[in-house]
């Protein structure tokens, strides 16, 4: 390699021209490949994929822990688990009896369709053979950076918890845009918070006219029974 | 800071294109990032300059960038109205929310200019 440029030959004894290329592709072309890859995977083994985002803290994995305790005598359920670090959520899934891989980042901020390729197969390992009908991937606590990586999931469920405030979708509105579901989460709190749910309702609306929404608590129950028939409606669609 | 990941996957994808045009060297890089985008262009920017360092292909290369506006179409009165910052957004001609997003979510590489 010559010293002047990096090209190729060992003595720069030549000119160089240069051009443009044309090029229109994504920023995000490797992952959105490997997203459409996973998505065909978990097509091909007509398993429903659900991937969750929010803040750190919003109850995600609390939210999980209770749809498990409902529906795992009917449902055969898998969980990708998304931390920078520790296996303490994957414990928390296992505890219940339910296959979970733990993917640390090691500091990445969001989980990408890499990861998850890695994780399901490692998955697919602890389940010999057992096949899934739901997989949960837990994205890591994040309201912004996991927006931005489809990981090949069927559909996008964002947790917004009450205590966080009602301004969530306007101040992180690509994680209202990109997502099917909002789950307002901790409506238990409402009483000692000024949460305005006609609010935070109108302003997601207003965002992303197609999206569900979902006032849940884990305390109370409200909710729970919305959203596990919303899970049921999706999976029936697989 | 999703910015250091979209720089990083963009050293991937340089590296191919200067392969696939049997390039010695990338002088610069043409992106198209929208208002909505969620990419914060400084930060790429920084990411980019920091990462390309580790690259011979890479190390002189410029990043420009192109901020594509936020524009919206009325549904109901078909007018095209843009937005500085506001994310909820009525029609500047109707008031109307019946919107359709004509540009602001753009975040890829336009072209490259390679040396051969």
């Amino acid at each position: 390699m010559c010293d002047v440029c990096g090209c190729h030959e060992r003595v720069h004894s030549h000119s160089h021209q240069t051009r443009t290329v044309d090029v229109n592709q994504s920023l995000l072309k490797a992952n959105e490949e490997a997203a459409i890859n996973n998505r065909k995977h978990f097509d091909d083994l007509g398993m429903l994929a659900i991937n969750i985002i929010s803040s750190p803290g919003s109850g995600k994995t609390t939210l999980l822990e209770k749809s498990i305790d409902v529906l795992k005598d009917e449902i055969s359920i898998g969980v990708l688990e998304g931390d920078i670090e520790t296996d303490l959520d994957a414990e928390r899934i296992r505890a219940k009896g339910i296959p979970a891989v733990q993917l640390t980042t090691g500091g990445a901020c969001h989980l990408d369709s890499s990861l998850i390729h890695k994780g399901f197969h490692s998955l697919e390992h602890q389940l010999n053979g057992k096949k899934l009908d739901v997989l949960f991937i837990e994205n890591v606590g994040n309201l912004v950076c996991p927006s931005f990586f489809d990981l090949g999931e069927h559909v996008r469920v964002v947790l917004i918890s009450v205590p966080e405030g009602h301004d969530k979708p306007v101040k992180y509105p690509k994680a209202i845009m990109t997502s099917q579901l909002l789950i307002i989460s901790k409506s238990d709190l409402v009483p000692y918070f000024d949460f305005n749910i006609d609010k935070i309702k109108k302003d997601a609306s207003a965002l992303n006219p197609s999206l569900k929404i979902i006032v849940t608590s884990t305390k109370t129950g409200e909710g729970m029974e919305e959203w596990i028939d919303y899970l049921k409606v999706n999976l029936k669609q697989k | 800071m999703h910015e250091v990941s979209i720089a990083l996957g963009m050293v991937d994808a340089l590296y191919r294109i200067a392969e696939e045009n049997k390039a010695g060297r990338i002088s610069s890089v043409k992106l198209k990032i929208g208002k909505i985008s969620g990419i914060v262009t400084d930060s790429l920017k920084f990411a980019f300059d920091a990462v390309k360092l580790e690259h011979p292909l890479l190390s002189e290369a410029e990043i420009i960038i192109e901020e594509v506006p936020l524009v919206y179409e009325c549904n109901d009165c078909h007018v095209s109205s843009s937005a500085a910052d506001i994310y909820i957004f009525a029609c500047a001609g109707c008031g109307s929310r019946n919107l359709k997003l004509v540009s602001g979510k753009e975040q890829h590489i336009e072209s490259v200019e390679v040396e051969v």
